[in-house]
């Protein structure tokens, strides 16, 4: 039933299938494959291709599979029912993309604002301007349908408004339906920083796409652009060279490691002790003082492109790499003793928001939530890419999937990170002294402008989970044909649904906070 | 002597109550603003969960098409006077969503801002260094901009 089956990379298949037979295909599927990474449409203009993504946790075994369907006609059977995962990836290609999914649960329209509302404003032949024009005649309206949204109560139930001014939150909306203090259904809207950013890079050449890229989220830029720079290497047929590739890592681990510690002050922020938050925020500090004495800015570094990095090092900006290691390593034990042993933070977490690690495989859980739920999945070990493979790190995971868990995973991460650290650094300094490397030179290596016709799939280990990156290129493009994102707090925000339900009021900012969600990556 | 008024305008000025809003990514330079190193309570600058408390609003950085009607009625919210402070070039002009179809290129026609503040994302002590501005202005006893005009009285949220 598959045509055209070959292996794209290691651990990859990639097939062909008719949209016709595509459920049946994904029920044999499944029982090799339990997860589903991500849907992609592209749009060819005479057809729509649909990419399907499947991956095994466990198995570390990954699918490719794609399907036509028409433009005019865009239907195809859902397979939500199988994979749990599907369900807001295929709204989002339904709201983006028109695509029509039979049988779906609850095919509405998900992330785009409402001006596009059955308008697939991600199709090559959507009039963006005309769009504007009406848009903007109707000006004053943009905001009119707003009471109707906010307000819907009926007699027994009551909607209650978590975000999107909650200081939680975040711009995110949770509709809680409650009954007293229990929660009975929980809805998330979201989309309140929709950037349209897959559509925005359509528009941009292959180098100024990392400016868009590296906003996905600003927790953690360096990673986001270094899948984007992976993909299109791929595609160009560059490989950059050993020095880049290890400060690639530093700089992936330095975005990793001044992520978690906002994500771990957000936690412990949500339960009031904001202790925690200023004091991760202090450390935090010290690693993005590398980042700036390496590029000059703070978040927005844009250091990491397709050839290797953007600039030649200076060795001594090591020193200050040093300086922020050695400057949380005086804190660590203090962290750990007020923090990780508090007993009210195990007391009041370690009830709530539990995932078990079958849920983990069906809704697609990635990153420090799969992790905490006794899942090994890390990309960094499962297809290892940049300078990985040289360093020795392990897999933090723990068994329970509460909200205490996650706490603990990304805790630990931290200093997984600095172990990576720590020996990339001193890989670098001994390369250097041994004439391996060559700082002036071995920086960046020449990409063309104009990339051929292709296709690459790239995945990184992200502060949140798995970041995938889907790219399409046309022959001599100067800007990417289409980018998916995949990015993690897509998933978990669907999960969140799921968790609180039953839950009271008061647990809502916990569970929420220990998903360590980013609404930067939950919209894109 | 000095009036009433202008010690209220005193008062006000040295304890700007922020309103917790955050749209864009700017608000984690913000973060880093209100965190340890640069620490802006010591300038009298305190975030506050409720806008009835609050004094000025920040627009951090992009406001996309869904999440315009919650600043305005967040802002709509607050007791007067008001101020408005516009973080990162996106507030601006888009910044570097301008081409994006969902972002709002023209907030500060729509809201007013007091004071702009350049960057993308502003460094923490620009940040800083723009609320002192407001601090000047409301110590003038000047209105804020967004009361004297601006769309948002025209729409609907």
């Amino acid at each position: 039933m598959i045509e055209d089956f070959r292996e794209y990379k290691k651990n990859w298949l990639v097939g062909k299938v008719e949209s016709s037979e595509l459920l049946e295909v994904v029920k044999k599927v499944k029982e090799e494959y339990r997860t589903l990474i991500t849907i992609s449409p592209t749009d060819f203009l005479e057809r729509i291709e649909l990419n399907y993504f499947f991956t095994d946790l466990e198995s570390k075994k990954s699918l490719w599979l794609k399907t036509d369907i028409s433009r005019e006609n865009s239907k195809i059977e859902s397979i939500s029912h199988i994979f749990g995962g599907a369900n807001w990836h295929e709204r989002e290609a339904f709201s983006t993309f028109g695509v029509d999914f039979i049988g779906h649960p609850n095919l509405k329209h998900i992330i785009i604002s409402s001006d596009f509302y059955g308008k697939a404003p991600f199709r090559k032949d959507f009039d963006i301007e005309a769009h504007q024009k009406e848009v903007e005649k109707h000006s004053l309206d943009i905001a009119s349908n707003f009471e109707d949204e906010f307000s819907e109560n009926s007699d027994t139930e009551t909607t209650l408004n978590w975000g999107p001014t909650h200081p939680a939150s975040g711009p995110l909306r949770l509709k809680v339906g409650v009954d007293g203090e229990e929660i009975k259904k929980v809805s998330a809207d979201i989309g309140f920083v929709w950037r349209a950013l897959e559509n925005l890079i359509e528009r941009k050449d292959f180098v100024g796409a990392i400016t868009a890229v590296e906003r996905i989220c600003f927790m953690d830029n360096t990673n986001s652009m270094l899948c984007y720079a992976m993909a299109v290497e791929e595609i160009a047929g560059v490989k950059p060279t050993p020095f880049a590739e290890v400060f690639r890592v530093i700089l992936g681990e330095v975005g990793r490691v001044s992520s978690h510690f906002m994500g771990i002050g957000g936690f412990f922020g949500t339960m009031g002790l904001h202790t925690l938050q200023m004091w991760a925020m202090d450390s935090r500090e010290y690693f993005l003082d590398f980042l700036e004495d390496y590029s000059g800015a703070r978040i927005a570094t844009a250091s990491i492109e397709a050839g290797g990095v953007r600039f030649p090092l200076n060795l001594e900006t090591l020193n200050t790499l040093e300086k922020a290691i050695e400057y949380y390593e005086s804190k660590r034990d203090e962290f750990h003793s007020i923090f990780l042993k508090n007993p009210m933070m195990k007391k009041r977490a370690s009830q709530i928001g539990i995932i078990s690690a079958d849920e983990v495989h069906e809704f697609s859980m990635a990153g420090v939530v799969a992790r905490a739920s006794g899942v090994e999945t890390d990309i960094r070990k499962d297809e290892p890419y940049s300078a990985y493979e040289k360093f020795d790190f392990k897999v933090v995971t723990k068994n329970g999937g509460s909200a205490k868990n996650r706490f603990e995973v990304i805790f630990e991460e931290i200093d997984e990170s600095v172990k990576i650290l720590k020996q990339a650094v001193s890989d670098i300094r001994s390369g250097v002294s041994e004439g391996t490397y060559n700082l002036e030179k071995d920086h960046l290596v020449k990409v063309p402008k104009k990339l051929p016709k292709g296709e690459a799939v790239s995945r990184v280990e992200w502060a949140r989970g798995e970041l995938m990156m889907h790219l399409v290129t046309e022959e001599k493009g100067k800007t990417p044909y289409r980018l998916k994102i995949k990015a993690p707090s897509f998933n978990h925000t669907m999960m969140v649904e799921k968790l609180l339900e039953g839950c009271t009021i008061s647990d809502i900012p916990i569970v929420f906070g220990s998903m360590y969600i980013c609404q930067g990556d939950l919209d894109r | 002597m000095i009036k009433v008024l202008d010690f209220f305008d005193y008062a006000r000025s040295e304890s700007p109550w922020m309103v917790h809003f955050c749209s864009g990514c700017c608000s984690l330079e913000m973060a880093a603003a209100m965190g340890p190193r640069y620490d802006w309570e010591r300038y009298g600058y305190l975030p506050t969960p409720t806008p009835r408390q609050a004094d000025v609003i920040f627009i951090t950085g992009l406001v996309s098409k869904k999440i315009l009607p919650v600043l305005l009625r967040t802002y709509a919210q607050m007791a007067e006077p008001s101020y408005v402070v516009a973080l990162g070039a996106c507030a601006f002009d888009g910044g570097p969503y301008n081409d994006s179809m969902s972002v709002i290129k023209n907030v500060t026609e729509i809201l007013p801002a007091d004071v702009f503040i350049a960057g993308c994302p502003p460094r923490p002590e620009a940040i800083i260094s723009g609320l002192e501005e407001l601090k000047a202005k409301i110590k003038r006893g000047e209105p804020s901009s967004a009361s004297q005009g601006g769309l948002w009285k025209e729409m609907k949220f």
